[in-house]
């Protein structure tokens, strides 16, 4: 049970759109992982069927071990999770309100008495009690909606988007106590639209776009790729001595960073240089004896991928943070 | 974790600590609610209206009653014909005024509390906190339910000092009043429950309610509708209730079922039960719908009208228990040529109607429930319908 969160070719689908398309996601237990991507790229819908809020239509996910549609109350039981938008009650007080949570649980009253001290005292709003919850501000209402989710020490943590609508100072804040929590072992998984911000915070990350992965692993892996500059994809014709030649030939040259081997002869070069030491490295591969078949520059490396997430990204949120920000 | 997640062997354990859980997440949801729903002036400035309109609604019947005792009063004193006031037609007249309204008053109540139970949770975006728990649906919606249904019937047992006034003028029983509140109380249950359901049906609060309330007036009016139309074309002449011999029995008269749920009817059989004579227009509706004579057996031959129009003779009997008896000062004039040979009994048998009103709304309550529970969350259905597919499945991955 190493794995806190597994899934593996999870799909949803409303009414003929694919929310998620085969999503695999794997997350060890106590790792920060952060799941990026746009706007709709389909991480809120992952989140609530780890949640055990939505069925996937296809695929399975299981958290802890227990399969979310198999055993639901099980997965219940170990996750604490912090929708993306969230609403409090009325007439309710700030200790009223994690009371409630804890006797959602079955908590015993001794219990929960010190809980709701501890808690308030970990998310800092011990002085505010007896306070309704309606009248905090936006960030404390985030930091009891995190503390509601931790009312039954749960090893994981499913959180969607903690950190939207919270000035810098109350991010920073958060990012502490989501460290304080990991040294507690928990394991988190936290989702956001903007990969800096995850990037200090975060052991390792996925970053999905239209319902897909499109990377996975440690953030330093990924930084790396992401440094390395362009990838450029090339099909080496021949049998399998001569592609582990070529792969060999590529990896042994300077400016290549990485080799990755795929079917069929595909490979995939993290590069770096310019075009003009691309156009020499096809030259000096070609003169080595290896047959290219197609060389070119994928339009899908990560670092393009990513400037066109966080652009999309930029557009989504003009057009669609102001009527949500109003609604508030 | 906590002890429940520890699996038990002995299925009877099983089910004894399924139950401890859905208890303990209808405590939570309860005591949640409870705290929302007390806290303010909101909750106790709709007790104290409806306490006050209420106590206007018995003062006008009061004073209704006494005006038309004063009307036919004598100039040597004592009562003229017809008798309209007696103390005891004044409790009776209070008793079914009081039932009627409060009826009235649980039916507009009780779905308002209930009419936003679940729509609310999901407009404020709670809902989905609360799914992500091990809490039970059905603990979550009984929850809401008893909740809201613990202020309705607060609201009830608020009116229970004023309708004690009926025991001031006399003619209605405690038994009669301990009927009027069952009666309340299961309504109030089946109301509240179709609210219920309609809010966990229905995304948006305000469509739920005014589904809800269209429901509600459906019961409350359409079915009567339904039923006396049902009954004009079946081809049962007398409107005055079932007389025995006529052959008018209960053959080819429309379901009483289609009735069950209106209150209203219900309310009906209990002032019935009230009647002195069992000759009013209760007591004919009451037996057009049930079947059942109007009359004793020995009282074959005289329809309900003839009855209403005058007054008839009436034999001092003991009562027989569960039967209505005629209360002997109140109408003695003779008429009729036969003179009366056996003790006789006057109007239906009591409970002729509503306990069977009573029991549906109950069972209505807990089938909506269930149902109500099973609407909270798509992962949360004991049955997982195959979701129709508008498009054909596309090939992924």
């Amino acid at each position: 049970m190493s794995l806190a969160v597994r899934t593996e070719g999870l799909v949803k689908r409303y009414d003929g759109t694919l929310a998620v398309a085969g999503v695999d996601l794997e997350v060890a237990a106590g790792e920060i992982h952060g799941l990026v991507g746009p706007n709709g790229a389909g991480k809120t819908t992952t989140l609530k069927m780890l949640a055990t809020l939505l069925l996937p239509t296809a695929g399975r996910a299981e958290v802890a071990g227990a399969d979310v549609v198999r055993e639901p109350d099980a997965v219940r039981r170990v996750i604490g999770y912090m929708p993306d938008s969230f609403g409090v009650y009325d007439d309710m007080k700030v200790w009223e309100y994690l009371d409630f949570f804890a006797r959602c649980y079955g908590l015993p009253p001794a219990r929960r008495r010190q809980m709701i001290g501890d808690l308030l005292e970990l998310v800092d709003l011990a002085d505010k009690r007896e306070a309704p919850v309606q009248a905090l501000s936006r960030g404390m209402q985030q930091r009891l909606c995190l503390a509601h989710t931790l009312v039954h020490d749960p090893s994981v943590l499913l959180l969607d988007e903690p950190a939207s609508g919270l000035d810098p100072r109350a991010r920073v804040e958060l990012r502490e106590l989501l460290r304080e929590l990991r040294a507690l072992g928990k394991t988190i998984l936290i989702s956001s639209h903007i990969l800096p911000e995850l990037e200090e915070l975060c052991t390792s990350v996925t970053i999905i776009d239209r319902g897909r992965v499109l990377a996975s692993g440690r953030v330093a892996d990924i930084e790396a790729r992401l440094r390395a500059g362009a990838v450029l994809r090339t099909r080496v014709l021949g049998d399998e001595p001569a592609i582990a030649a070529a792969a060999a030939f590529f990896t042994a040259d300077p400016t290549v960073v990485a080799v990755e081997r795929h079917d069929d002869g595909w490979l995939e070069l993290a590069f770096r240089g310019d075009d003009a030491e691309s156009a020499a490295l096809l030259a000096r591969a070609v003169g080595s004896g290896h047959s290219i078949a197609t060389y070119a520059r994928a339009a899908s490396d990560l670092e393009e991928l990513f400037l066109q997430v966080t652009a999309r990204e930029a557009a989504g949120d003009d057009a669609g943070q102001t009527p949500t920000e109003g609604a508030r | 974790m906590t002890a429940l997640a520890i699996p038990v062997r002995n299925p009877l354990r099983r089910v004894g600590a399924g139950l401890g859980w859905l208890a303990t997440g209808m405590i939570a949801v309860g005591t949640k609610e409870l705290r929302g729903r007390m806290r303010g002036r909101r909750a106790f400035a709709v007790l104290t209206f409806y306490l006050v309109l209420l106590s206007v609604f018995a003062w006008g019947i009061f004073e209704f009653q006494r005006n038309a005792a004063a009307m036919y009063a004598t100039p040597w004193g004592g009562i003229g014909f017809p008798s309209v006031a007696l103390s005891a037609q004044i409790g009776q007249s209070l008793f079914s005024g009081l039932l009627v309204i409060e009826t009235l008053l649980v039916a507009v109540l009780a779905p308002a509390f209930t009419s936003g139970a679940i729509s609310l949770e999901r407009e404020k975006q709670t809902l989905d906190l609360l799914v992500a728990t091990p809490l039970s649906s059905f603990a979550l919606v009984a929850g809401k339910l008893i909740s809201a249904l613990a202020y309705v019937f607060l609201l009830i047992l608020a009116s229970v000092p004023l309708a004690a006034i009926v025991f001031l003028f006399g003619g209605v029983g405690p038994e009669d009043l301990v009927r009027g509140y069952l009666l309340l109380f299961a309504v109030a249950i089946g109301f509240g429950a179709i609210g219920l359901f309609v809010s966990a049906l229905v995304r948006r609060t305000q469509v739920a309610t005014v589904l809800t309330y269209l429901t509600v007036l459906a019961l409350s009016i359409g079915t009567a509708v339904v039923w006396f139309f049902l009954y004009a074309t079946s081809g049962i002449s007398q409107v005055g209730g079932v007389v025995p011999g006529s052959g008018n029995t209960s053959a080819g008269r429309p379901a009483q079922q289609i009735l069950w749920l209106n209150p209203f009817i219900a309310d009906l059989d209990l002032i019935c039960g009230t009647s002195s004579s069992g000759y009013d227009v209760a007591c004919s509706i009451i037996s057009a719908v049930t079947g059942k004579p109007y009359f004793g057996t020995t009282f074959g031959g005289v329809s309900g009208f003839d009855a209403a129009g005058g007054a008839v003779a009436i034999g001092v009997a003991p009562c027989p228990p569960n039967a209505r008896c005629a209360a002997p000062a109140v109408l003695a004039d003779v008429v009729g040529p036969e003179p009366i040979q056996q003790p006789t009994v006057t109007g239906l048998p009591r409970d002729a109607f509503w306990p069977q009103s009573a029991a549906a709304f109950i069972a209505t309550a807990l089938l909506l429930t269930f149902l109500s529970a099973q609407l909270v969350a798509p992962t949360r259905r004991l049955v997982r319908l195959p979701r129709r597919r508008r498009h054909a499945p596309e090939a992924s991955t």
